[in-house]
């Protein structure tokens, strides 16, 4: 039953690939479809793993990510355009400060939990929206940083869309590839433990504070990968781009893919984008009717699209217990 | 001296305006644990509809008054329909006022426009008034701004620490069951808690529209500048809301006018080191 269920795993795995590597060649109007919704599902839907992966290993939700992609983007941008350095340096340290600063916030963060962890993350996040608007003579204040020129590799610009699409789905396949192998290391171990009892994990001897600031790290890592993806599918970052309603928009990918399951972010990811081009041709307001699907989730489904089945499986058995138990 | 005293001013004035904004979220916070993630929503509202109120009344008083009320009964409305079934699950409320706050920004926009908006000040506080070491006036208006915020808070801890009401509040912030158990309905002294918080952000919309421009984007603003408040000043305490809102003010527009650069880094560097040292905040209780 177990090698079953694993083996419907891989394949409905090794189908989701499949059709990922063959979208852009099978999607009607490649032109709009491949770049809002494809290349789109795989930025945002990579910036919704790190808060998933922060979920399922700590059992925390951050509304912070966008501080550590936001903090590489603008690194990255402004050591180019403003410093001429070649982005064979840039990015790494783009990278690099998005990470470290994980490092520095995760450091504090992790002191508190649950809603005032949310609240922590979330001031986080709005404060480099404040700080990269006041600070006009790095950032480039409210206009920010604009036209980026794209990096080429062997004389192939890497922004040409399809080229980009797949640029992408390898970086989201071997970051994902990484969260799923980590789960099941010691280390990945460990944080379970942690989550489920702390108290009989520190008596085992493990150093609970190190181990979460570590998957706290790595998930930064994650956003500031995501943070390159983002500077280049716009060739551009400016304060908007990390305000809040970004970070509410990232929230909603989340909660409506289901925050409890890994592929869950690119569920969400692609449900919204496809929610938005379409609903963006009869409203200019589509915002709110995101807002209020969000809410609906909220409400009827909190796992989520991907938690829906398991939802259902839960309501099942408790009634069947109920019958059993004569209530 | 005199920049530096103007700026101080300008720095206490608006502190001010954070902490009639953030003492109802922390009011709300300190008693049911809940968090209003719309308050910056609530805020730019509350300003919308008092200048709203003041083109037709003209008179300040009545619109913040009527502003107040109305606040009050929106928010209490939103609470009982929306988030009560939910008020145990702190995350779920959380969330929920978030994807709110988004529905009510685009209310706003296609109600209002994406134009800077700001309330007149009212006729008797028009004008300036002369501060010893000072070259040039004050508004009178921001002066009498702070008076209100710091009568508010007298009256706040007034009720919290001197009242039967209070004593409940303060119960039910340590025990609610034990309260309910006492025969209080707690119930309905969250919903009293709710619209008074709510009250709080209605009159704090008029007097910050009054004192300072606002329009699109305003709600992620005082968001952020109430949350930078209640995190530096310990959630769930009135003192740590005046703390942290006078931390927050002064370094802002000290940093704004001294180091503009740092104007937006200051007072997240600050949030971040009393953090370090103090997870709840300078008054707050221990985690």
């Amino acid at each position: 039953m177990k090698l079953l269920s694993s083996l419907r795993g891989r394949n409905v795995a090794a189908i989701v690939v499949l059709f990922a590597v063959a979208f852009p060649y099978i999607v009607p109007n490649p032109g709009f479809w491949v770049l809002n919704a494809g290349t789109r599902t795989l930025w945002i839907g990579l910036l919704a793993l790190s808060m998933i992966y922060l979920n399922r290993n700590l059992g925390l939700m951050s509304l912070g990510q966008l501080f550590f992609s936001g903090m590489t983007s603008y690194t990255i941008a402004i050591l180019t355009e403003k410093h001429g350095m070649s982005f064979g340096l840039s990015i790494p340290l783009g990278v690099l400060v998005g990470t470290l600063a994980g490092l520095i916030i995760g450091w504090v963060a992790l002191k508190t939990e649950g809603v005032y962890f949310l609240m922590l993350t979330l001031a986080v996040a709005l404060g480099l929206y404040s700080l990269s608007l006041a600070a006009e003579t790095i950032t480039g204040g409210h206009t920010g940083i604009n036209s980026v020129a794209p990096p080429k590799i062997f004389g192939i610009d890497i922004t040409a869309r399809n080229t980009f699409y797949y640029l992408c789905l390898i970086i989201n396949l071997i970051v994902f590839a990484l969260c799923v192998w980590l789960q099941r290391t010691n280390f990945g171990l460990a944080l379970n433990g942690i989550r489920d009892n702390s108290i009989r994990t520190t008596s085992l001897g493990y150093s609970n504070r190190a181990l979460r600031l570590a998957a706290f790290t790595f998930s930064a890592f994650i956003a500031s990968i995501a943070g390159i993806i983002g500077l280049f599918y716009y060739q551009a970052i400016s304060p908007d781009s990390v305000g809040l309603i970004r970070s509410i928009d990232l929230l909603v990918v989340v909660v409506v893919g289901g925050a409890g399951y890994l592929i869950g972010g690119y569920v969400g990811a692609a449900v919204i984008a496809v929610f938005e081009s379409v609903i963006q041709d009869y409203t200019t307001y589509y915002v709110a009717a995101e807002g209020a699907l969000f809410i609906v989730i909220l409400l009827l489904a909190p796992q989520g699209l991907m938690g829906i089945g398991d939802q259902i499986r839960a309501r099942r058995d408790r009634t069947r217990a109920s019958l059993i138990g004569g209530e | 001296m005199s920049q530096f005293l103007f700026t101080a001013l300008n720095g206490i004035t608006l502190a001010a305006v954070f902490f009639l904004v953030a003492s109802g979220l922390t009011l709300i916070f300190g008693l049911m644990r809940v968090i209003n993630l719309a308050h910056g929503g609530y805020y730019l509202f509350a300003a919308y509809f008092s200048y709203t109120i003041m083109q037709h009344v003209h008179n300040w008083a009545l619109g913040a008054l009527i502003s107040s009320i109305v606040m009050a009964v929106g928010g209490t409305f939103i609470y009982l329909v929306l988030l009560r079934r939910f008020q145990y699950e702190e995350l779920r409320v959380a969330l929920i006022t978030l994807g709110l706050s988004l529905v009510l920004q685009q209310i706003m926009l296609a109600l209002f426009g994406g134009d800077a908006y700001q309330i007149s000040v009212p006729q008797p506080l028009q004008g300036a008034i002369h501060i010893p070491g000072m070259m040039i006036g004050y508004p009178k208006f921001r002066i009498a701004f702070l008076g209100f915020a710091i009568v508010t808070g007298i009256l706040l801890w007034a009720l919290i620490s001197k009242t039967k009401f209070g004593s409940i509040i303060r119960a039910g912030v340590d025990d609610t069951q034990m309260v309910s158990a006492m025969g209080i309905d707690i119930q309905k002294v969250f919903t009293v808690v709710i619209a008074l918080g709510c009250a709080l952000v209605g009159f704090a919309g008029a007097v910050g529209g009054t004192s300072i421009a606002y329009g699109m984007g305003t709600d992620g603003d005082f968001l952020l500048f109430s949350l930078q408040v209640v995190i530096i000043g310990g959630l769930g305490s009135i003192g740590g809301v005046a703390i942290g809102s006078l931390l927050v003010g002064l370094i802002g527009q000290m940093a704004t006018a001294y180091i503009p650069t740092m104007s937006g880094a200051l007072p997240f560097i600050v949030m971040i080191v009393v953090l370090a040292f103090r997870p709840q905040g300078i008054l707050g209780r221990k985690l």
